[in-house]
């Protein structure tokens, strides 16, 4: 998978599984430092079902004819296939508040659409992952909302933080190009405009909070790279190594 | 944290057991006091789980408890 474009199906779950993964990675980071005990038990739970969701949707690669090991511990940072928004990490709560209503969201409609194909594995797999999803949801929308309507600059921030991710995030669930029609064609997805109408179901209400629109944001496609389905960039080299498990390389036992 | 407020959380593991207090969390409101909860308590598999706001809880025989605290308004852990 590191030397040769994969295909099309195997490219849409290595996308999921990355980001998942990034995104654990992002949440982990603010385990400790979140604003009460409990959200940092919310943040450590919200981690631990990314990674989990990561590990199964790496493994479904195997059915693909890739190997899951290599795909986890030895690709580098170029080679990430994630969400451009968790490249970064958080710069403050604002930013893990919005990357859960953002990023989290466009994941779960990602995998609403995959649930929905005619990939076995997503069939049976993936509608387990969407029941723990709910209360990221939950999480996500209140906060989003308890930020947003403060008036202060935590509404600023959650507002600037959330239009940020929106472009590139957009693009990275909306991928206009030939592999995801390819995808679409085989049934293996659902059509954009029914992952456009689920996107703004699950978003659009928490974002208006903000007095944000969906549509009037524009994804940006600007740099698009079609074998990684994301546009410009890679996740932090730091963030890859944790993603990788280098540190503890020498005391993995297969 | 400022504004939030302590909610009791309470659990079944199977359908007709009784319900049982479990613990507590504090939230800024109900929709995270859900979350809460369930991301706090979920090391077992629960059948059925709720949370209740500590100032809705009227004691009966004695107020010296962490309820009746919360109804003269001295809420606090515990």
């Amino acid at each position: 998978m590191t030397d040769s474009a994969p295909s099309p199906l195997a490219r849409h779950i290595l996308s999921l599984a990355d980001t998942k993964r990034l995104l654990g990675i992002r949440y982990s980071d603010w385990i400790l430092g979140s604003p009460s005990i409990e959200t940092g038990i919310a943040a450590s739970s919200m981690a631990q079902d990314e990674w989990g969701h990561a590990r199964l949707l790496y493994s479904m690669l195997k059915r693909l004819g890739y190997d899951p090991f290599e795909v986890e511990h030895t690709r580098p940072a170029e080679r990430y296939y994630s969400a451009p928004a968790l490249d970064d990490p958080f710069a403050d709560w604002a930013d893990f508040v919005a990357a859960t209503v953002v990023v989290d969201g466009a994941l779960s409609v990602a995998l609403e659409s995959i649930a929905g194909g005619n990939f076995p594995l997503a069939r049976s797999r993936v509608p387990k992952m969407l029941a723990e999803e709910e209360y990221h949801h939950q999480f996500g929308a209140a906060w989003f909302q308890r930020l947003g309507g403060s008036g202060g600059e935590g509404a600023a921030r959650v507002a600037d933080a959330a239009r940020a991710m929106l472009p590139s995030t957009l693009a990275w669930l909306l991928p206009g190009d030939g592999l995801y029609r390819d995808l679409v064609a085989g049934g293996s997805v659902l059509p954009l405009d029914a992952v456009r109408d689920r996107c703004e179901a699950r978003l659009g209400p928490t974002l208006a909070a903000a007095r944000i629109r969906l549509d009037g944001i524009e994804p940006a496609r600007a740099g698009w790279d079609e074998e990684r389905r994301r546009g410009p960039g890679a996740p932090a080299e730091e963030a890859v190594e944790r993603a990788r498990g280098d540190r503890n390389r020498d005391l993995f036992v297969e | 944290m400022i504004g939030e407020s302590v909610y009791e959380v309470f659990a079944r593991k199977k359908r007709g057991e009784p319900l049982r207090h479990i613990g507590y969390v504090d939230a800024p409101g109900d929709e995270l006091a859900r979350v809460y909860a369930w991301k706090t308590y979920d090391e077992e598999k629960w059948f059925e789980m709720c949370v209740v706001p500590r100032g809705a809880v009227i004691p009966v025989n004695r107020d010296d408890g962490p309820w009746g605290r919360s109804r003269r308004g001295e809420e606090g852990g515990g």
